[in-house]
């Protein structure tokens, strides 16, 4: 139910990753994980997930530290979605779903629940392999929902990147449904509009320091990211009064960020 | 017909003969079907680990260099048993050294074969490559440095065969240790089948690979250094065994393993029996050019369907 980062670091042999990031994670809310390239997002939610040890400080996950943590009982309260998946045998989606349950009671009607939400079950008998990287995106979040409990953990690196509109939407919602039952879901994107669009909470990360954390309309301003990003923004309220975020296209390529 | 095939050996010459061996030498084709079956077996199921284990479909005992390793040691045991004068059954014990020479050379690969503290599959092949070649020149050593007549058993021993004589001590030994290998293995078809997962995404799942990969490594070459100790290196069949399997079973590792020991039975008993019918006036022809007119053109085969891409 608890994820909490206390003074993290993490190095790459002598290249500090991390530099003593705290922030805690609220339950029932997706909170995105924004930063320019090599702002240590991936890094941090590896640390998360207790895949990398850190130099410094830790990751408790329920009160437990999650790089010490069995993988067994880890498995049960935290999920993650790689943002590239390695499946090096001929299994079907199917099978790559059910692998999810590995340390876990079989759920058979989970499965087919969860690849009828993400629309998967046409393709449940073709090799993982031979499928599109977004459909074998939309595979590897199907296996990451049939593991992750009403009031786990989910940690996600970049979801929905190759995913078409449609599909996206569809595992938005999806992420939506488990952070209304209680799950705490955190994703790392670099698409801003996306963030904005999906996130209840968003965390700023610029070489490897939390600049800001908080809600979405706290947090993303044009001052913390014209700071983070170097690109400057204007906020521009609509005709309905919902504020956007505009980049200066003399410094980037034009984006629009609707906020909530 | 299956009984008369598997124990009819014809005589050395040009004419084949059809039939029942003579009576006195029934006994040691039963030993060399036995023989066979369990170097299949070992060498089929040691292949699959090795596959999962390194999510590369073209991983076997050669590639890693842990067949070198191990023939190095059982060379270096035959020196060393000829330059010493040593009879007794200590002139016949090369599992051992076979398996210290298979394992060392495992120990290296592994070593080296890692990134960041991470075992890297595409690193772990490259230097099983170069280590594989460190230890055939040490086995050439090892053929330069003897008479000429004992140069020809070594190289008709790196050639591979199945010994029709083997001690009781060493068949138990081999025997025993491809049953509970067979039995370990499929127990841990499910941990297998999430080892094809990357590293981070096998531990979210709930299995720590790094344990499970060590101990399974071990088993792999100690499987493929007893079988080097008994009938020399035998190549292919730990790579073509698991892929025939694969077509039948689908990828599943629990029912895989069986498969792929069924396989490696039928390969090598097989090949056995059907060189025991073809000879030009040199001898039988060994094993290992069997298994290998079988498994380099699936090798290919495999490079060219994708197969082998991981």
């Amino acid at each position: 139910m608890t994820l909490s980062v206390e003074n993290l670091e993490f190095k790459y042999g002598r290249d500090p990753v991390l530099r003593g990031v705290t922030v805690e994670a609220r339950p029932g809310r997706i909170t995105a994980l924004i930063g320019p390239n090599a702002a240590g997002k991936s890094t941090l939610l590896r640390c998360l997930t207790g895949s990398l040890r850190p130099s410094r400080g830790q990751v408790l996950i329920d009160g437990q530290i999650s790089h010490r943590a069995s993988a067994r009982w880890l498995a049960g309260r935290m999920a993650y979605v790689p943002q590239r998946a390695v499946v090096a045998a001929a299994f079907t989606t199917q099978q790559v779903i059910e692998l999810g349950r590995y340390a876990l009671p079989p759920a058979p009607h989970a499965v087919l629940e969860v690849m009828g939400e993400l629309e998967l079950l046409s393709i449940a008998d073709r090799p993982f392999t031979r499928i599109s990287v977004g459909q074998q995106q939309r595979v590897i979040l199907a296996r990451s929902l049939v593991q992750l409990a009403d009031d786990g953990h989910l940690a996600l690196d970049e979801p929905t990147s190759a995913m078409d509109l449609k599909h996206a939407h569809a595992a938005v919602t999806a992420l939506r449904r488990r952070a209304a039952r209680g799950a705490t879901i955190i994703l790392a994107l670099h698409d801003l509009g996306v963030a904005a669009d999906i996130a209840d909470d968003v965390w700023l990360l610029h070489e490897g320091r939390l600049v800001a954390a908080g809600t979405t309309r706290v947090v993303m301003t044009p001052v913390h990211l014209a700071r983070v990003f170097g690109v400057s923004f204007t906020m521009v309220n609509d005709a309905a009064g919902r504020a956007r975020l505009f980049s200066n296209p003399a410094e980037s390529t034009p984006t629009t960020i609707p906020l909530p | 017909m299956a009984l008369r095939l598997l124990v009819y050996r014809s005589p050395i010459g040009l004419q084949l003969e059809f039939g029942w061996p003579a009576e006195g030498a029934v006994r040691y084709r039963v030993t060399a079907v036995v023989v066979g079956a369990t170097v299949g077996a070992a060498l089929g199921i040691s292949g699959t680990l090795l596959q999962a284990l390194l999510r590369n479909p073209l991983a076997e005992p050669f590639i890693l260099g842990i067949s070198s390793g191990a023939g190095l040691g059982v060379m270096a045991a035959m020196f060393a048993v000829h330059q010493l004068g040593l009879t007794g059954w200590i002139a016949d014990a090369y599992t051992l050294p076979a398996i210290i020479g298979g394992l060392a050379t495992l120990a290296v690969v592994y070593g080296l074969g890692q990134r960041r503290g991470l075992l890297d599959p595409v690193s772990l092949v490259l230097v099983g490559v170069i280590v594989s070649s460190i230890c055939g020149a040490g086995i050439m050593f090892f053929q330069h440095a003897v008479t000429t007549g004992l140069r020809s058993e070594f190289t008709l021993w790196l050639m591979g065969h199945i010994p029709q004589t083997v001690s009781p001590w060493t068949l138990g030994f081999t025997v025993g240790l491809t049953l509970l290998a067979a039995a370990w293995a499929c127990r841990m078809g499910g941990a297998m089948d999430v080892g094809t997962f990357g590293d981070d995404e096998a531990r979210s799942v709930g299995l720590r690979l790094g344990r499970v990969r060590f101990l399974m490594f071990a088993l792999a070459g100690t499987l493929a250094a007893t079988t080097v100790a008994v009938a020399g290196p035998i190549g292919f069949v730990g790579l073509v065994c698991p892929h025939a399997a694969r077509l039948v079973l689908g990828p599943r590792h629990g029912a895989l393993v069986v498969g792929a020991a069924l396989a490696g039975i039928i390969m090598v008993v097989g090949a056995d029996v059907a060189r025991q019918g073809i000879h030009l006036g040199t001898g039988r022809m060994p094993i290992g050019i069997f298994t290998a007119f079988i498994g380099g053109p699936a090798f290919i085969a495999l490079l060219l369907t994708g197969r082998g891409r991981s």
